[in-house]
């Protein structure tokens, strides 16, 4: 099977062990995989924000880039949700408006692309450790992925999953909410480093480097040291 | 009272709410309790989504006939004895109703719990005709004795402890006993019992009018609106213009939506249907019977991209399910109608100018929308606001326009992303220690006030893939 | 005064709605459409009345509400039984056909010396409302009782007025098997017929569903705020 990898702007240029993982499970499990250098960003920090002009420019890259994929997998159900979006943003755009429909049908999270198209439950993976699942808003509001992630975890062998408290709260993270909105954010991300202290879990699992760096960078802050992981590296580890 | 509350600005908002530890405390375990228990009842349903598809095809409709549905509801009011009127504005409503108070030369006035009064600030216009105005849910007399607005739609005096209502009790009343729920609520009972029977004048807000006969719902837990619009010679309803059903059928629905959503229960105590005046020989029930359809705004929603907003049911599920309310409580929204529904519509009842930050004060979780039993799909409504905000109200600070157009070019550009993807770790380099950012620069600032900021060590993945496949590792890929 | 029966400010009000929502104005013609799913009558659709009154039993638990099971023979023992739980002295009830049917006028005029009973009379105005207002036990007879919810649905008039319900300190419901369904739904789509019908709804309708209760102070559960402190429902097969 023919896939391209989206990596996501942020493990592109920051966490790129999460692209190098997400790009390792799927070659391990027999696709080929291909990266177009046009990709960037799928434009959600300015649509968020309201800057819908701005964000069309870096989606219609986005389309060009990805304009010859069958599928295209990423490791962020947040960004992902986000390309699932174009065709609502250009509904109306003679131009555009096909090309977005065809390119969302063709986008999947890395877990959804795992478990619904690959039909793998079971990627063969080891990890040993007492870890618990943040599930990210937009991965399983917006997208409806939800227990494909857990039920990869599962499956490895070595894991123990303990479920986090109030599993359905927000971090706090929302993008430009964590700088526009600080105090609010704070709260809310204090508050999930307390669900995550409680479940003693060694390693906080997720599948939005976005979630991740704000919980984890919170849980740094205050001296914690619960270990944060994207869910891709402990499918990849072996 | 307007939907607006008062004056103080958004940041001291949020710090107020946010140290107000009782406040806090009292939400999150309140959310807590709804949420259970309107996940319980959705379970208990087995197909809520059938439920929730339903109600928003029935308010879709509806609101699409407004006008159709608002006739008939006048048609039928007016035929079974009442009389209707029709108020543009706030003020349109409040005179109306103040002409029938000083036509009546009513003393007393008893209302049971209504938002859309505390919109358009009926109160105050009551008392200036002279009335003494008595608010009998038990949540609202509290606030209106303590003269503090709502902070929860269906549970106003969330914010308030036992203790503080005791002394408030004490103060405005003479309560004399102690401060358990049981004995203040018996208090509320016995003193506001007289006040029933000693009204001249009912006032009640409307959960659901019914079109086909006329009829106004109420629901409550207290029996409090069965009282107002019993034992009073004149009732007088005030709604909303949305809130209306065609039939008894589409009540029945909503209604069924609204108490789960609401309060996690089947049905509240009492769930009432008055239409009209009473009956010839009728002892029970008002002689004289006004219906108050409000517009007040609403019609600058209808026929927008915000009119799923009108489809609200006033059940607080979005309020409830909101981590951000959860930590700052409904005064910081600065509107009688606070958490996701109130950051929508607040602006689109009075405008941007006092109502900008609300639509900002969200991380866009959606659990709002995933709660709303109607689905109203209110995490993208805040976005909409963001982009009038940004595009036709030109609100949007400099620095982030700026940010933007910067973005723009990089996202667009990938020669420039693939620069950045560079650049990115070697400009950090200075602040970084352990892979991580403890005082970030510019941007960075309000991040690193609050968390660390992690920047492991390497180079981008796009460099590291193009590294790969010179160095032929990539099993056959073809470049891209 | 007020004129009787006036539509204000309609027309101009109602051709704003229409203007906005960018058409003519609409005074008839629109149907209700088919809705996409109707979830409301899957709710316990094949069950019997026997299996509806163990829903309802089931359900009073939550409602607060004392559940208690008779024939028409036990029910003037279980009337008793309910009212000295009560401690009641003075009753006031429905001016209803079924009392003399199901054995209750004859029990009541039985127990004239303790027990101290109201009809309702709407020759006596407002005097009722003061009488329902002391009275130990409010009495009904149940028109259409929603299982799943613990409902009793009253259709007030001339002769059954809504303060029964509503003033006392306790409400008995007397439920007739027969008046049993699923839930509101069914009572919805009676009332909706009967508008069909041109036939008028009542101007009071209520749906009653255990005692009057509150969680407005620190989200206490307290029973018992503005109507009846207690209730008890009757079921007579």
């Amino acid at each position: 099977m023919k896939v391209s990898l989206f990596s996501t702007c942020l493990s592109d240029i920051l966490f790129a062990d999460v692209a190098k993982n997400t790009l390792e499970i799927l070659e391990r499990l027999g696709c080929t995989v291909d990266y177009p250098m046009g990709q960037t960003c799928c434009g959600q920090p300015a649509y968020n924000s309201g800057y819908l002009k701005e964000a069309k420019q870096s989606m219609k890259q986005m389309m060009k880039a990805f304009q010859d994929s069958e599928y295209i997998v990423g490791p962020s159900g947040s960004c992902i949700s986000m390309l699932k979006e174009y065709p609502h943003v250009f509904a109306g755009d003679p131009e555009w408006e096909q090309e977005a429909k065809t390119f969302a049908s063709k986008c999947y999270e890395i877990t959804e692309f795992l478990v619904d198209v690959l039909k793998v439950t079971d990627v063969g993976s080891t990890f040993k450790g007492k870890v618990t699942f943040h599930s990210s808003c937009h991965m399983k509001r917006l997208l409806g992925v939800k227990e494909q992630p857990k039920i990869l975890l599962n499956n490895v062998e070595g894991v123990e999953l303990v479920t986090l408290p109030n599993e359905e709260d927000c971090c706090g993270f929302g993008g430009t909410f964590a700088v526009k909105n600080a105090a609010i954010s704070q709260e809310m991300v204090s508050e999930k480093s307390r669900h995550v202290s409680e479940t003693e879990a060694e390693y906080l699992v997720g599948a939005d480097m976005g979630c991740l760096m704000n919980i984890g960078g919170r849980m740094s802050r205050e001296g914690k040291n619960v270990k944060i992981v994207h869910i891709t590296e402990i499918l990849n580890t072996h | 009272m307007s939907v607006k509350i008062g004056e103080i600005p958004y940041k001291e908002r949020i710090q107020n709410g946010i140290k107000d530890d009782f406040m806090r405390q009292a939400v999150s375990s309140a959310q807590g309790r709804f949420r259970n228990g309107r996940l319980t009842q959705a379970e208990a349903l087995g197909n809520w989504e059938d439920w929730r598809q339903l109600g928003s095809e029935i308010r879709a409709h509806t609101m699409e006939n407004l006008d159709f549905y608002l006739h008939q509801l006048s048609e039928q009011v007016a035929r079974r004895g009442g009389n209707v009127f029709f108020a543009q504005t706030a003020e349109e409503a409040n005179e109306y109703v103040k002409n029938i108070i000083k036509n009546k030369e009513a003393k007393k006035v008893v209302k049971a719990k209504s938002m859309v009064t505390e919109e358009i600030g009926l109160n105050n216009a009551l008392e200036e005709a002279g009335a003494e105005v008595v608010e009998s849910d038990l949540g609202e007399w509290i606030l209106q004795l303590d003269e503090d607005p709502p902070s929860h739609i269906v549970t106003p005096a969330l914010h308030k402890n036992k203790q503080q209502i005791r002394e408030t009790f004490s103060k405005k009343k003479g309560y004399q006993g102690s401060d358990t729920p049981e004995e203040l609520a018996a208090f509320a009972r016995e003193q506001l019992r007289q006040d029933f029977l000693a009204a001249d004048v009912g006032i009640t807000g409307c959960n659901f009018a019914i079109a086909e006969s006329g009829s106004i719902t109420l629901v409550t837990n207290e029996g409090n609106a069965e009282m107002v619009t019993s034992l009073p010679d004149t009732v007088i309803t005030v709604m909303g213009m949305e809130r209306i059903v065609p039939t008894w059928e589409e009540m029945e629905v909503l209604v069924s939506l609204l108490t789960r959503a609401a309060v996690g229960q089947k049905l509240t105590s009492y769930i009432t249907a008055i239409t009209g005046a009473k009956g010839p020989e009728e002892v029970d029930g008002p002689e004289e019977f006004h219906l108050v359809v409000v517009d007040n705004g609403r019609s600058k929603i209808l026929g927008t991209e915000f009119q799923s907003a009108l489809h609200c049911i006033r059940c607080a599920a979005c309020i409830n399910a909101c981590p951000v309310y959860r930590h700052i409580g409904g005064h910081a929204y600065n509107s009688i109608y606070p958490g996701p529904i109130g950051a929508v519509i607040t602006p689109l009842l009075e405008g941007y100018d006092d109502h900008k930050e609300l639509p900002y004060a969200s991380t866009l979780c959606a659990a709002c929308t995933e709660a709303c039993p109607v689905k109203i799909p209110l995490h993208e409504h805040l976005v909409r606001h963001r982009q009038i905000i940004v595009e036709r109200e030109k609100k949007a600070p400099m620095a982030e326009k700026l940010m933007m157009k910067g973005f723009e070019q990089w996202s667009s550009h990938p020669s420039l992303y693939n620069l950045s993807a560079k650049l990115a770790k070697p400009a950090l380099g200075p602040w970084v220690k352990d892979e991580e950012i403890e005082n970030g620069p510019g941007p960075l600032k309000e991040w690193t006030d609050v968390r660390n900021f992690s920047v492991p060590q390497g180079q981008s993945f796009r460099d590291w893939f193009k590294q790969r496949q010179k160095d032929g590792e990539s099993n056959g890929n073809k470049e891209s | 005064m007020v004129s009787q029966m006036a539509i204000k400010n309609r027309e101009a009000f109602l051709d704003k709605l229409a203007a906005t929502l960018g058409r003519e104005r609409r005074i008839e013609g629109v149907e209700r459409p088919e809705w996409s799913v109707t979830p409301q009558y899957e709710v316990f659709k094949d069950k019997t009345q026997d299996q509806l009154v163990e829903i309802l039993a089931e359900h009073c638990r939550v409602i607060h509400t004392d559940f208690k099971r008779t024939d028409r023979k036990g029910l003037v023992s279980v009337l008793q039984e309910t009212i000295d739980e009560f401690a009641g002295k003075s009753i006031i009830m429905s001016n209803d056909t079924r009392h003399e049917e199901y054995g209750i006028n004859e029990f009541f005029k039985a127990a004239e010396d303790r027990l101290d009973v109201h009809v309702w009379n709407p020759a006596l105005g407002k005097k009722n409302q003061e009488i329902a207002e002391s009275a130990d036990v409010g009495l009904v007879f149940s028109d259409v009782t929603l299982a799943e919810s613990g409902t009793v649905t009253l259709f007030n008039h001339k002769d059954n007025g809504r303060s029964i319900s509503l003033l006392p300190k306790t409400f008995i419901a007397i439920i007739p098997k027969s008046t049993l369904v699923a839930r509101m739904t069914q009572a919805a789509a009676h009332i909706h017929n009967m508008q069909e019908q041109g036939e008028d709804v009542p101007s009071y309708v209520s749906f009653i569903t255990g005692p009057s209760n509150s969680a407005d102070i620190e989200m206490n559960l307290i029973v018992g705020v503005h109507g009846p402190v207690k209730a008890t429902y009757i079921v007579v097969d």
